[in-house]
């Protein structure tokens, strides 16, 4: 069976002298929870901006569902996508920003209140439906950014580090949130991070990147049962493992000479 | 003394409205002083306020006046409603289109440049002293107010929005409409009012140079014959007139629109 999420060879530049991603594989099945791990700045959220269309590799293939996601056409499979900071536009209200994305998914107008209400919900925020998004806390505005990706009934969730404003305690709620709804409606989520932990405590598999520009290093499967609590020592194991294998790599280079 | 607490900190404190209409009677009280002193020193020739407010009362009671203001008004609107359109449209072109800022850059630059007046000769001698070469010259010269405003505005948005919206594959009219007419709305507040308040100010410039009637012709008229309680009356009239019209069209839509900043 071929991969539901295809990424093969893939190199992006910005500037066409620099690479961000210098030649990128991942493959993920359909409804599996992939954690791509890498360190900060080494192009795991330019990865995602190709898969999502937003970005041209100069080489390599992104494919969703059989669907070449580097090229625009109509059939592209559609994407749900959170982003680090919310991005929710504050002059509509929670309902009106995901009226806006389930209009442009072409959605019919009679399905829009169901859905609103069912993951608002879902993500425990239904008594903020008609609130401004500027009112609700750092976890709520993430929470309606979830919905909003969820809405539309994407073929692939891509999440990109949408925990690491919150604090803490916001965070692991959310993590745990996260995973019941991915086993309660089994979507393919693709859930970029920089935090081992996190990796490790989400998905099942965590696909860890060099340093910029990233190559693919490593692809670990995560033999631990659930549910899983955030401090399981199993978890600490894994990590302390995984640590001690990216730490040179990921490690800083020596200051060049001035 | 009353006991009303008081923010520990801030920018945007607070007075109330008791003290903000002190403040206001106030800086009126002054002003009427200084122009009483002004009108003392200069033997005459500025007139003292009992003077104007004989004049106002005399320029509000004459059908003239209200007559004259309509012709002006009218110029305004028109010229308001059509240099706001163009040049938001060209705002919004150049300020989302590299080879649209490219071509109209270096013409707004020269626009804003060149003095009002020249606007208003320039029309007179293309289209001659016809009513619509003095809106014309008003609507040429007000463009690139708006064009600055809404350019600047449009090139400082938030590219992250623009992502979502890719994302999401939002139409462009949906685009156009939602995210980027939102988030630049207080700009095109901004430029709507500097077009309007500098509409009327320039107005006045060209109906003195190319209209026979209009308040700007009549001020100029009364300049003419030294009456200068009446030029005086004539122009405070339509101060307070325009200041009302600023306050209750553009402060009632933007308290709307801006609803969600609050």
């Amino acid at each position: 069976m071929s991969p539901y999420i295809e990424v093969e060879g893939l190199k992006v530049s910005y500037d066409g002298e620099h690479l961000a991603l210098d030649g990128v594989d991942m493959d993920v099945t359909e409804n599996e929870l992939v954690a791509v791990l890498g360190p900060s700045g080494c192009g795991k959220s330019t990865m995602l901006q190709v898969l999502s269309g937003l970005l041209r590799p100069i080489a390599g293939t992104a494919r969703i569902d059989g669907k070449d996601m580097t090229r625009s056409s109509s059939d592209r499979p559609r994407v749900g996508y959170v982003f680090q900071d919310h991005r929710l536009l504050p002059w509509r209200t929670v309902a009106g920003n995901l009226e806006l994305v389930l209009e442009a998914a072409g959605i019919p107008k009679a399905e829009w209140d169901v859905r609103i209400d069912r993951y608002l919900d879902i993500l425990q925020i239904g008594q903020f439906r008609d609130a401004w998004p500027m009112r609700l806390s750092g976890g709520q505005r993430q929470r309606v950014s979830i919905a909003r990706a969820l809405a539309i009934d994407p073929a692939v969730v891509l999440m990109d580090e949408p925990f690491s404003t919150l604090d803490e305690v916001t965070a692991r709620t959310m993590r745990q949130q996260l995973v019941e709804l991915w086993q309660e409606s089994s979507r393919t989520i693709v859930f970029v991070t920089h935090s081992i932990r996190e990796a490790i405590f989400l998905a099942d598999r965590v696909v860890i990147l060099t340093k910029g520009p990233a190559r693919l290093l490593e692809d670990v499967e995560v033999p631990i049962g659930r549910p899983r609590r955030y401090e399981d020592a199993d978890i600490t194991e894994l990590e302390s493992q995984i640590v001690d294998r990216v730490m040179g790599v990921w490690g800083y280079e020596e200051p060049a000479a001035a | 003394m009353n006991a009303a607490s008081t923010p520990a900190a801030g920018f945007d404190i607070d007075v109330g409205p008791v003290r903000k209409a002190l403040a206001f009677l106030a800086a009126i009280v002054l002003g009427v002083i200084a122009w009483q002193i002004a009108t003392w020193i200069s033997d005459g020739w500025i007139p003292g306020i009992g003077e104007i407010i004989d004049a106002t009362r005399d320029s509000l009671l004459a059908a003239d006046t209200w007559e004259q203001i309509w012709i002006t008004s009218k110029r305004i609107l028109i010229a308001f409603v059509v240099s706001t359109a163009i040049g938001v449209a060209i705002g919004f072109a150049s300020g989302l289109n590299r080879k649209a800022e490219a071509f109209f850059r270096p013409l707004i630059v020269i626009a804003l440049a060149t003095p009002d007046p020249l606007y208003v000769i320039i029309a007179i001698l293309v289209l001659g002293t016809e009513e619509s070469s003095g809106v014309i010259a008003l609507t040429l010269a007000l463009i690139p107010f708006v064009v600055t405003i809404v350019h600047g505005s449009v090139k400082a948005r938030e590219s992250q929005l623009d992502e979502m919206s890719a994302v999401y594959r939002l139409s462009r009219r949906r685009y156009l409409g939602q995210v980027l007419a939102r988030q630049v709305t207080p700009a095109l507040f901004a430029a709507a009012r500097t077009s309007f308040a500098f509409a009327w100010k320039i107005v006045v410039l060209v109906e003195a140079i190319s209209q026979p009637r209009g308040i700007g012709s009549e001020i100029y008229e009364q300049f003419r014959l030294l009456n200068a309680a009446e030029m005086i009356a004539l122009a405070l009239i339509f101060i307070v007139l325009m200041r009302l019209v600023d306050a209750i069209v553009f402060g009632g839509l933007e308290r709307r629109l801006l609803a969600w900043a609050r």
